[in-house]
């Protein structure tokens, strides 16, 4: 498998407009208005701030059952997630798997790591066309 | 203004064993490990892998406890910018709290804490080439 780069870091916060509004406000970053919105199967909607070739995503949670409830009810805001951008994710999580790490199915260009094969460390994998 | 950040410089994970989490990503996801150290001071073992222009690095205790089940997080960040003085004053006049600048692990680096007001996120800003480097005799 061939990692490319870090794709984005996923950062839970309560609101996404207040997240979004300290880190541009305060540190003079800027969301990225074609990308981010609401995501009905994952209950949540994000934002994306680029920094350098690397994203910062900002997850709101919209319920919470859902993993990113779970995550901001256990561990309030906080970084959730490292997203590593692969050249192909199907032979990525075959090769994962091949190793003994769980990791589930490619779905969208993404797939996420079981953080029992992490040592605990919220690791997902992603293909951009 | 802004604290004029160009990239994120290093994404920190922390383990209690952080040899242990850098040899397992090493081995599942082919990341090279260039750098092993103990940090001066605390004697924290440390290690670093590059990926694209960030830096993973993996912190933990000097000793782990051997037999231990590894558990690793993801802790938080250092954004590099061009200019602490000017970065600081920023965060300072938009009423944050930031650490004395200090030399980082990195040579001729300036690292700075950012305190709070960050969502949770524990971050650091470094500036390269800030200081003199010193010359190591061989």
């Amino acid at each position: 498998m061939k990692l490319k780069k870090i794709d984005h870091v996923g950062i839970v916060v309560k609101s996404l407009a207040e997240g979004v509004a300290t880190f541009e406000n305060n540190f003079g970053f800027r969301a990225n208005p074609a990308k981010g919105g609401e995501v009905p199967a994952l209950a949540m909607r994000n934002a994306f701030v680029p920094v350098g070739e690397c994203d910062l995503e900002f997850i709101e949670p919209l319920s919470a059952d859902g993993p990113i409830g779970k995550f901001a009810a256990e561990r309030g805001e906080g970084v959730f997630m490292l997203s590593l951008a692969v050249d192909d994710i199907s032979a990525a999580v075959e090769h994962l798997r091949g190793l003994g790490a769980r990791v589930g199915d490619p779905n969208n260009g993404v797939a996420f790591v079981s953080m029992k094969s992490t040592h605990g460390v919220n690791l997902q994998l992603v293909q951009r066309s | 203004m802004g604290v004029g950040a160009t990239h994120i410089d290093h994404i920190v994970i922390s383990s209690n064993d952080s040899a242990a989490t850098a040899s397992l990503f090493a081995t599942n996801l082919g990341l090279e490990i260039r750098r092993t150290m103990s940090r001066p001071g605390t004697g924290a073992h440390m290690e670093f892998a590059k990926l694209g222009e960030v830096v993973l690095e993996f912190g933990g205790p000097p000793h782990p406890v051997p037999g231990a089940e590894v558990k690793a997080n993801l802790w938080g960040f250092v954004l590099a910018v061009k200019d602490m003085q000017q970065a600081v004053g920023s965060l300072q006049t938009a009423g944050y709290q930031t650490s004395e600048p200090r030399p980082a692990v990195q040579p001729g680096a300036l690292i700075t804490a950012v305190r709070g007001g960050t969502h949770g996120v524990p971050f650091a800003l470094i500036q390269y080439n800030a200081l003199p480097i010193k010359e190591t005799a061989q």
